[in-house]
């Protein structure tokens, strides 16, 4: 088979054996693979109603066909898992070697079953003890880096905070609290390593559209991302009020000056690095301190600066190196403490510390990670938080389907409301591009409606397929047509003969199919939301003043993208849906055979 | 007890851009015809459509439910709303006009209509709150003309001559241009602020630039030509162009009004 290796490795580490389980080519050609791929095994691999931190939950690396391949930012895997923050899909893309060493092991996808009887290490396919517990993933990495690549989780992960994240070559699968789920398993790192090459069916037509999508991925599309990076975003969002600041309380943050990239890159910028295998390179690495350097995103930036209502760039940039360091997902984390620091306002938690505490901030990233004190009811995430603090506030707890939500205000961005309310992973920026239907002259983003639905449902689809190939998003203002484009890769990749129309279809398919988990898991129409404050108070601040969401409207367009996606209009997936998945019953099912051992 | 209703769901289409939000002597035109209405009317309904929103305003806000009928759906709309004997209904561009001139059409004490050129004006004209249900008919018949309903009510047709400012009152405007050509004769001569962010900024070295009012074409052009705002008569794609932060937009004839600010922004913005 060209572009696949047509199986899995599947390790339980309560036995300390993996054996090879085929995957059949139809499947691989309906999922392609990542994000689309890591959702059918969930499918297959995952007990119903598993607990996402029991040893039975499988934990999921999903390669792709492109990965190896010389075509410009396709070094990237998927996780996949049952995510311990929402209870529904959680499936965290990351970029880096490990993907490259992952699929020369000879397998498309690794997934992780049982759990270790004490804490461990899986090097190569041996499963050993580990001396590296409590260190921290860049210390694992370099402790194991001799074997192969490393993927590995911080003391958040060990502690099993829910949003813990797993880390590779200094990259994070980030949300959901993949971490937790390998904690869990108490799994410190995996390593990899292999000599087998997945052959393409026409060398050289990808190595001419290698050389033209590299050509095309240094053009004006991706400027921003070479130029500035995404933190080139706070700037933006401040300006037109869309800039999520204390705790959603404001869209615009008055210290937003000293945190853009504009005030950043000439006065901190010490290198512009990139992930494995990409030509565009969009990771800034600024100073800070006492010559220590970090590389953000603006999620990151955000979630630690405006939303917590700190604007001092040092104490913003030591707090994302700090959650790198423990392994903490920066958006959960500064949400969650962001919801603390509004509790502490109202009186409701008198432990935490109050908006614009950059010591406190730094303090409490600690003790989430290390479940102390106040840190351990924060490392549940926000949203069992508020359940345990009562006093109504879950209606300002930032999140959705558990999840924290990332640095775009839903009030202000309301196609992308409808995105974060749908998403299968809750509230996801990666899931749904609908911020680009918001800026744009297509809608008024400050009113959504049944054409937003409509709009927001399209970006899905596109992320799907890229999360599917697995190629970064960051790429897709190069291609004119997407489907079409992407299908001329796969075709010479794996020597299908697909179309765009094909990969459109398979694009609806792998939203469905993540869909259809979360349905399995107890999903229903009501996990289909915004919390309360985000539909009864309007926005107050700039060119976003007056704008409000209502109940009624969400619920509109929530209903309008159900339907045009052919579901039902609470959201529910026919038959003839179910039927186009080719999902394969549990293994927990009395019913199912098992997987299919690979002689 | 007299009413104003203003009517602001039409489509722009030739402008480019909602009318109710051009500038005009400082504040968005909808809020200008609302302040004017306010001085002689006790009650000013604002009638709008579900897509636009509009700046605050001390007038009632309400929503036509079917504003592809035109503006006759808007005026039954807006009598449906109005506690008032008598309204004067108005167009949303209507920048010079003056109280006195709703006073005076006021005082007919029953439906009239200015005739200017010839032209009978319906959305510069009084109605009475009891021609609700002829509106309804006369759409349920698919009769979408307002002018249908004032021959309907036995209205007044007062001639220009008759009333000082009544060319004023009823003078709009449709197209850039026009809207462009009004701003210059009026005194306000505020300039636009091209806000440069991101990329631009650090090219241009400055984060803002103040230019004359004029289409968003030649608002783009006070950039340094090495930013490439404009690439085949359009924005380039690879930036964004705002009004205010609000609107996005990507047609340069668009007129860009006193006191404005249009943002430039990464293209790919988010993500
Ligand atoms: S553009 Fe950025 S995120 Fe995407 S692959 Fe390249 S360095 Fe990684």
């Amino acid at each position: 088979m060209n572009g696949f290796h047509g199986r899995y490795w599947r390790f339980d580490l309560s036995r300390g054996e993996g054996e090879m389980v085929t995957i059949p080519e139809t499947i691989l050609r309906r999922y392609l693979g990542g994000v689309g791929l890591g959702t059918w095994l969930l499918h297959r691999e995952a007990p119903a109603n598993v607990d996402p931190l029991a040893p039975e939950a499988p934990l999921i690396f999903s390669f792709s066909p492109l990965v190896g391949t010389p075509l410009t930012t396709s070094a990237k895997l998927a996780v996949v898992a049952k995510s311990p923050l929402t209870g529904f899909i959680s499936d965290g893309l990351s970029s880096s070697h490990f993907a490259i060493a992952g699929k020369r092991m000879g397998v498309d996808a690794i997934v992780l079953v049982g759990a270790c009887a004490e804490p461990s290490e899986l090097v190569l396919g041996a499963l050993q003890p580990t001396r590296l517990w409590r260190k921290t993933p860049r210390e694992a990495d370099e402790a194991l880096s001799k074997h192969g690549r490393v993927a590995a989780i911080g003391i958040a992960g060990e502690n099993g905070v829910r949003f813990a994240t797993i880390s590779n070559d200094g990259r994070h699968a980030g949300r959901g609290g993949l971490g937790a789920v390998l904690g869990a398993k108490r799994l410190k790192a995996l390593v990899v390593d292999g000599e087998l090459p997945t052959p393409v069916a026409d060398p050289k037509a990808v190595t001419r559209l290698a050389r033209d999508l590299s050509k095309r991925s240094l053009g004006h599309a991706t400027a921003k991302y070479r130029d500035l990076g995404t933190v080139a975003n706070l700037a933006a969002f401040n300006r037109i009020a869309a800039l999520p600041t204390r705790n959603f309380q404001r869209s615009r943050f008055d210290q937003g000056d000293a945190l853009s990239a504009e005030t950043l890159k000439p006065a901190r910028e010490v290198a512009r690095t990139s992930c494995a295998s990409c030509t565009i390179g969009c990771e800034h690495v600024y100073g800070f301190g006492d010559e220590k350097r970090t590389r953000i995103e603006y999620e990151s930036l955000f979630a630690l600066g405006p939303l917590c209502g700190i604007g001092d760039p040092e104490a913003v940039l030591a707090a994302a190196g700090r959650c790198d360091a423990l392994g903490l997902d920066t958006v959960s984390a500064g949400g969650t403490i962001a919801f603390a620091m509004e509790c502490a306002e109202r009186g409701y938690l008198p432990d935490a510390p109050h908006f614009g505490d950059a010591e406190g901030l730094l303090a409490l990233l600690d003790d989430i990670a290390h479940r102390r004190g106040l840190g351990d009811l924060l490392a549940e995430g926000s949203r069992i938080a508020a359940e345990r603090i009562g006093h109504d506030s879950i209606a300002f707890a930032p999140q959705v389907k558990g999840l924290e939500i990332p640095g775009y205000e839903p009030r202000a961005l309301q196609t992308l409301a409808l995105g974060f309310a749908v998403g299968a992973r809750g509230a996801d920026h990666n899931k749904s591009g609908a911020y680009e239907i918001d800026f744009s002259d297509r809608v008024d983003r400050l009113h959504g409606n049944a054409r937003s639905a409509a709009l927001s449902l399209e970006t899905e689809n596109r992320a799907a397929l890229t999360d599917s190939l697995i190629l970064c998003k960051f790429l897709r203002g190069v291609f004119d047509d997407l489907y079409a484009e992407s299908a001329e890769l796969v075709r010479a990749v794996t020597g299908w003969n697909v179309d765009g129309e094909e990969l459109e279809a398979l694009a609806r398919r792998v939203v469905a199919a993540r869909k259809a988990f979360n349905v399995r898991e107890g999903w229903t129409p009501e996990d289909d939301s915004l919390p309360e404050r985000f539909l009864s108070e309007a926005l107050e601040d700039g060119p976003s003043s007056g704008a409000r969401l209502t109940h009624e409207r969400l619920q509109e367009m929530i209903r309008s993208y159900n339907l045009a996606r052919g579901w039902s209009e609470q959201g529910y997936l026919p038959d003839a849906v179910m039927r186009d998945l080719s999902l394969e019953p549990s293994p927990a099912d009395p019913t199912h055979a098992g997987p299919q051992v690979d002689p | 007890m007299h009413a104003g209703i203003v009517l602001c769901g039409g489509r722009s289409s030739r402008m480019g851009r909602a009318k109710a939000w051009l500038p005009w002597q400082g504040r968005p035109m909808v809020a200008h015809v609302v302040e004017r209405l306010s001085e002689v009317v006790d009650e000013v309904v604002v009638v709008s459509s579900e897509q636009l929103d509009l700046p605050p305003l001390p007038a009632r806000v309400v929503r036509d439910r079917e504003p592809e009928l035109g503006p006759l759906a808007g005026i039954r709309e807006g009598l449906a709303h109005v506690k008032g004997e008598l309204a004067y209904v108005t167009a949303t561009d209507a920048p010079f006009l003056t109280p006195e001139f709703v006073k005076t059409m006021l005082s007919y004490g029953k439906a009239a209509a200015p005739e200017v050129d010839g032209i009978v004006q319906p959305l510069a004209a009084v109605y009475p709150r009891s021609a609700l249900a002829c509106a309804s008919s006369l759409l349920e018949s698919d009769r979408r003309r307002p002018l249908a309903l004032l021959e309907a009510q036995d209205y007044r047709r007062v001639d220009a001559a008759e009333l000082t400012g009544c060319e004023d009152a009823v003078r709009g405007f449709n197209t850039p241009e026009e809207y462009l050509a009004a701003v210059r004769t009026s005194g306000d001569d505020s300039p636009v602020v091209l806000e440069l962010l991101g990329r631009a900024q650090l090219a241009a070295g400055r984060r803002e630039i103040e230019t004359p009012v004029g289409t968003l074409a030649e608002v783009l052009a006070a950039a340094p030509p090495e930013l490439e705002l404009v690439q085949e008569g359009r924005v380039a794609r690879h930036h964004l162009v705002s009004i205010d932060g609000r609107s996005f937009l990507r047609d340069l004839r668009v007129p860009i009004g006193p006191g404005e600010h249009v943002i430039v922004l990464d293209a790919s913005v988010g993500g």
